[in-house]
């Protein structure tokens, strides 16, 4: 058996190795390239997709739950139309967090083939867990992707409310909150807040 | 309207001007529509345009109170600010253990009373749901005014007439 | 001001320290005033204007104003908080557009129905109001007088109300506004119990395990009980709370088991959990033996809109829908088998596993529960069945009145059950549960009322719906509205409420604190006085009878509708009122007043002024000079003693924070038909249903059938109707609060943010919306208080420049009568 593996594997690298007698180079560097494109293309495309809010909420359990709780709130519409989609906040936008959140992802399609959250109640079970993960994340990137759309550098305090004003210079400028520290449950409900700091 | 076009004819005939005066002094209504400020004075079978949906007032300005036990107003927005099994976001800033970090304002003792008064550890369940107290004022004008008058003013009323 | 040496010698101190540093000053010279001669308030107690409820209020005086108000530490109902209408209840008798003077419509100095609004004198209005009513009386007899009244009447005024109508001027043509709010409810209780108001009590609240909200949105209607259910559920979290709605409302921040359904289909739920009680074999065995029997009701039974109406005319048992028959259990559970989970799940939308957790806190021996009902039930095409089938399942059960187990009917109004229900201001109905069709009933009022026998009609009036299509056909022709604004309640304004007030036939008298819409279309404005401006009494939704004193005197020439209602009869000779027949055979009534008659009777003038608290005033008594509010009650309460109402005696009231009937040896009733309080149980019985001849409660066979109207292409959307916390019912009063007004300015649709987006709209947008029968604009809300789902939307009523009731269906219950306000289709469109 694995004799036969190793012969393969070894005729398929002589193939491999030997240069081409039948291609010019022209052709062939030309068609790597197009080759390439055509295959980094279709795999930003993949990712670009898989980013879409269209692409999210095609599975019953986000269109349900987290996507309703969405609508009401800020970061779906506001005063300007700039507005926060799934990815926004929860893919990281460098290259290698995003390879390896996709990775993550691999889990989610395990969950929805399975049926972990496929109700409601299970849904609200798990909520939690999920919302502590997203919690972590952000503390460990400080609000990385908060901060892609919101910079406490480029805020003008004045244009803020008092109490946001004051929270901001206290917290951020002075402090070393970052976003997450105060601004949980903003997009979606908050799961049960017993002992998670801040709240009690 | 027809109180309006009352008034025109009077100015039209200068004699009739004094009676168009008596008129309004004595608040003689035109028919449908005069009558009800809350209709916007509107007669009922027309539409009135909707009035737009108001701002709520954010500026984190402490309301008077009118009388030392009535409930503050609250005086910035609470938008999803979700108060139910889960989570209080009120009391995150106003519980008595987080008001040194967030500078709100602590709620009344009366807060942590039971229904018999006794004081509890903390906050008293019967007192969770603050929006059943406490509301955010949108800048919505008036449409009748309230001739309700403060207690202090009675007061210095009546310490200026005893001197 | 007298001094003490104490004083003296302070103010010497002050004195000679300002002299020293050049200032003059007062005795005092404190930035703070501290003189108790200053700072004194008076204070005194007062139940809520506004809702069923009843929560207790200290209501503080000064200068003969009110200048403020806090939730009273000793009522048992709140212990010392309020929400935030009852806060605010100190400025609600302050909006500074008080109607002061009656307003009489007139051209060229006569009345005329298209003329102008003119102030006129107590004694114009009423000599206009007077001729009127005879000449009515004169052409038409009786019938054609009509009176809407009130669950915000005091006891007396509602007592007052129903001896003029159906003694005086002998027109059953009164009904008050707790016809749209509790009708359900007491054809419920009738039927089941026979004998109206809930068993239990406030107190169950602290006994429960589970609460089961069926379409109440206790949040924001019943405030300070949510705060006792809240304290109960977050005290002890093996506590559940299940709240069912066809929206997702503030209730739901509480719940453990959120459910919404389609709407109607909570009749199908309903029968699912009788269903399921009775396939898992969790019936009460030992209670159904001994304490209730089955009956089957008439199905088809229409949707009490006018007889012509193609639904009506298909209706099978339209003409007979309270009837019932004799069944044994055995039917009762064949007729329970289409109530299978597919069935209802297809129904309501609601997943097996949801309904399965809720039926199971009934079916729980282990689980004392707690159901609570108004609106949702009660303003239904099926309302009366929907209350007959919760009872259904507690009796099942046998969970009821003990501690904890406990069908809860809220109410809506602070006096529904003091005042509409206990006094009987319905149309068909008498004081303590009567009935005007009774014979022995009629007899036994005319006898406390000393008038002769045969005064009292025998047929039933017209209730509210009917008064509105009566004025309208021209039927009812003079027609006095007190305490209420129908013309922004009732349904169908356009169609129904619209034309009778302003029939050219018709003269409309409308006696209101407020210029409301409703005066807007009367001919005759009548200044009223409110709450804490006389004496009162109002009874809450756990048989609770609450007084208060008048602490402030109304504005200009402002008086009670007891003064108007007491003084107008003044102006009618028994001769102008009775028939001819009934005065030749009682001929010691002629020569007198109706006010004599009713009013100068030995009874109701039997209390001097002398009787009077010396540190109130009370402008009725001073103005007829006897105690009329003792009068009347004392009276009123020979109706109820000994007849499972018992009221004590009038003084008590005045000291007790309420006392809930039957109130018997000094002693009140927490919960009714338990032998453990309720003194009516007869002897040897633990739970005795007395209301019923054979002492046991009646468990009905009653289907699921289709509302009156549902979305269909045309009209795609369900349109529901319903308040919002801040605001009591039209908003007259709570509107012209200013804080009140901020907090919800204006009425807005709620909606789905989809359903908004197919619409072409957005939050904010002006939009149209339509029924068959009329016409409303308003502005989009997608976010806030009320989470629709797709294909709901939600308008509350208060706005009165945003009438809903132009859109909405006037299909009743066609036992109760009670409008359906949750339930009709309309299409929004964007202007």
């Amino acid at each position: 058996m694995f004799r036969w593996i190793g012969n393969v594997l070894g005729t398929f690298w002589r193939v491999f190795r030997s240069p081409s007698g039948y291609f010019s180079l022209g052709f062939l560097t030309v068609g790597g390239f197009i080759g390439g494109v055509l295959f980094w293309g279709g795999f930003n495309t993949a990712m670009e997709a898989t980013n879409t809010e269209q692409f999210c909420i095609s599975c019953h359990e986000m269109e349900a739950n987290v996507y309703q709780e969405i609508l009401p709130t800020i970061h779906y519409t506001n005063r300007s139309g700039v507005r926060a989609v799934c990815s926004d906040c929860h893919v990281p936008h460098n290259w290698t967090d995003k390879i390896a959140r996709k990775m993550q992802a691999s889990k989610e399609v395990w969950g929805h083939i399975f049926g972990v959250i496929d109700t409601r109640e299970k849904f609200l079970d798990h909520r939690l867990e999920m919302a502590s993960r997203e919690w972590r994340r952000f503390e460990a990137n400080d609000s990385l992707e908060c901060r892609n759309c919101h910079d406490e550098q480029y805020m003008d305090f004045t244009r803020q409310s008092p109490r946001a004003a004051a929270a901001h210079q206290r917290g951020l400028v002075e402090g070393d909150a970052t976003c997450i520290t105060c601004h949980k449950g903003i997009a979606h409900e908050l799961p049960d807040m017993a002992g998670v700091h801040g709240w009690e | 309207m027809r109180l309006f076009s009352v008034t025109v004819l009077s100015c039209i005939a200068a004699f009739s001007l004094l009676a168009a005066f008596s008129l309004l002094a004595l608040h003689s209504f035109a028919a449908e529509g005069e009558l009800d400020a809350l209709r916007a004075n509107v007669p009922l079978l027309e539409e009135p345009t909707p009035e737009p949906l108001y701002r709520v007032e954010d500026r984190s300005l402490r309301p008077v109170r009118e009388y030392p036990m009535q409930p503050p107003t609250i005086p910035h927005r609470i938008d999803n600010y979700q108060v139910d099994l889960n989570a209080n976001r009120c009391m995150a800033c106003h519980a008595r253990t987080r008001v040194g970090e967030t500078q709100a304002i602590m709620v009344s003792v009366t807060h942590y009373q039971d229904r018999e008064g006794n004081y509890l550890g903390d906050l008293s369940p019967r007192r969770y749901f603050c929006t059943q107290c406490h509301v955010p004022q949108t800048d919505a004008p008036s449409r009748v005014g309230n001739t309700f008058v403060d207690m202090s003013d009675l007061i210095r009323g009546s310490r200026q007439r005893s001197e | 001001m007298t001094l003490t040496r104490r004083d003296f010698i302070k103010s010497s101190a002050v004195a000679t320290a300002t002299t020293a540093a050049g200032m003059t000053t007062t005795a005092q010279a404190q930035n703070i005033v501290t003189d108790a001669q200053h700072t004194q308030l008076k204070w005194a107690k007062a139940p809520c204007r506004f809702c069923g409820v009843g929560c207790g209020v200290n209501v503080a005086v000064r200068d003969n104003r009110v200048v403020a108000t806090h939730g009273d530490m000793q009522s048992p109902v709140n212990r010392g908080i309020n929400c935030i209408k009852g806060y605010f209840l100190s400025k609600i008798m302050y909006g500074e557009d008080r109607l002061t003077q009656p307003l009489l419509r007139k051209r060229n100095g006569e009345y005329h129905k298209e003329g102008e609004f003119t102030p006129v004198s107590w004694d114009e209005a009423f000599d206009v109001m007077a001729e009127k009513y005879k000449a009515a009386l004169r052409d038409k007899g009786p019938s054609a007088i009509g009176m809407f009244g009130s669950g915000q009447w005091t006891i007396w005024e509602g007592y007052t109300a129903n001896k003029l109508m159906k003694a005086g001027f002998r027109s059953n043509n009164l009904d008050p506004n707790a016809r749209h709010c509790m009708a359900s409810a007491v054809f419920g209780f009738m039927r089941t119990f026979g004998i109206d108001e809930p068993m239990g009590c406030y107190e169950d609240i602290e006994a429960a395990d589970a609460f089961v909200l069926w379409g109440a949105n206790m949040a924001e209607m019943h405030p300070i009980l949510w705060t006792r259910i809240t304290d109960r559920r977050l005290s002890n979290p093996h506590v559940r709370v299940s709240v069912l709605s066809t929206f997702e409302h503030r209730s739901f921040e509480l719940a453990d088991q959120p459910i919404i359904f389609t709407p109607q289909a909570d009749l199908a739920i309903l029968n699912y959990v009788a269903r399921y009680i009775i396939e898992n074999d969790r019936v009460n065995w030992d209670f159904v033996n001994d304490h209730v029997r089955f009956m089957e009701g008439n199905v088809d039974i229409g949707y009490g809109l006018r007889p012509e109406h193609r639904l009506e005319l298909a209706a099978a048992n339209a003409r007979d829908s309270a009837g019932a028959r004799d069944i044994d259990f055995e039917r009762y559970r064949e007729f329970l088998q289409q109530y299978d989970a597919e069935t209802v799940t297809r129904l309501s939308g609601v997943p097996k596993q949801q309904l399965d957790r809720l039926a199971e806190l009934y079916a729980d021996p282990d689980i004392k529960v707690m159901s609570f009902w108004t609106m949702g039930f009660n303003q239904h095409t099926r309302g009366v069945w929907a209350n007959n089938m919760i009872y259904n399942i507690h009796l099942l059960t046998g969970k009821i009145a003990t501690p904890g187990n406990s069908p809860f009917s809220l109410t809506g109004q602070p006096s529904a059950c003091g005042t509409a229900r206990e006094v009987g201001t319905f149309s068909h109905r008498l004081p303590a549960d009567m009935v005007v069709t009774n014979d022995y009933h009629r007899r036994f009022a005319e006898e406390i009322w000393k008038v002769p026998e045969g005064t009292i009609q025998a047929q039933p009036g017209a209730h509210a719906v009917l008064q509105n299509r009566m004025l309208k056909d021209g039927e009812i022709n003079v027609y006095w509205v007190q305490c209420n604004n129908n013309v922004q309640a009732a349904a169908n304004l356009v169609e129904e409420t619209y034309p009778g007030y302003r029939n050219p036939d018709n003269f409309i008298v409308v006696s209101d604190a407020y210029p409301t819409v409703t005066a807007e279309l009367a001919d005759l404005i009548l200044p009223a006085a409110m709450w804490v401006e006389k004496e009162g009494a109002y009874g809450n939704a756990e048989r609770r009878t609450q007084f208060w004193q008048q602490m402030v005197t109304a504005p200009g020439e402002a008086h009670s509708d007891l003064w108007q209602m007491m003084e107008f009869s003044k102006r009618f000779d028994i001769e102008e009122v009775w028939p001819e027949e009934l005065l030749d055979a009682n001929p010691e009534y002629r020569g007198k007043t109706l006010y004599e008659v009713l009013f100068r009777n030995g009874q109701v003038d039997a209390f001097g002024l002398d009787e009077l608290n010396p540190e109130f005033d009370n402008d009725e008594s001073r103005y007829f000079g006897f105690y009329v509010q003792k009068g009347l009650f004392e009276e009123y309460a020979r109706f109820t003693r000994g007849k499972a109402h018992d009221l004590a005696p009038f003084e008590v009231y005045h000291r007790e924070r309420g006392l809930r009937w039957p109130v018997v040896d000094g002693q009140e009733t927490p919960w009714r038909y338990n032998a453990q309080y309720d003194p009516y149980v007869e002897e040897g019985r633990d739970i005795h249903f007395y209301g019923q001849v054979d002492g046991r409660a009646i468990v009905y066979a009653v289907p699921y059938e289709p509302p009156a109207e549902a979305p269909n292409e045309e009209y795609p959307l369900w349109l529901v109707t319903g308040r919002v916390l801040e605001h009591w019912h039209s908003g007259s009063m709570t509107r012209r609060v200013p804080e009140l007004h901020r907090a919800f300015p204006q009425a807005v649709v709620y909606m789905h943010p989809q359903d908004a987006q197919q619409l072409g709209v957005r939050r904010g947008s002006e939009v149209r919306i339509t029924s068959p029968r009329g016409v409303m604009h308003s502005r989009v809300e997608t976010r806030g208080r009320n989470r629709m789902p797709r294909g709901v939307v939600y308008v509350p009523w208060f706005d009165a420049s945003q009438l809903i009731n132009k859109v909405t269906l006037d299909a009743t219950d066609p036992i109760s009568k009670q409008t359906d306000f949750k339930k009709c289709a309309c299409r929004i469109e964007a202007v």
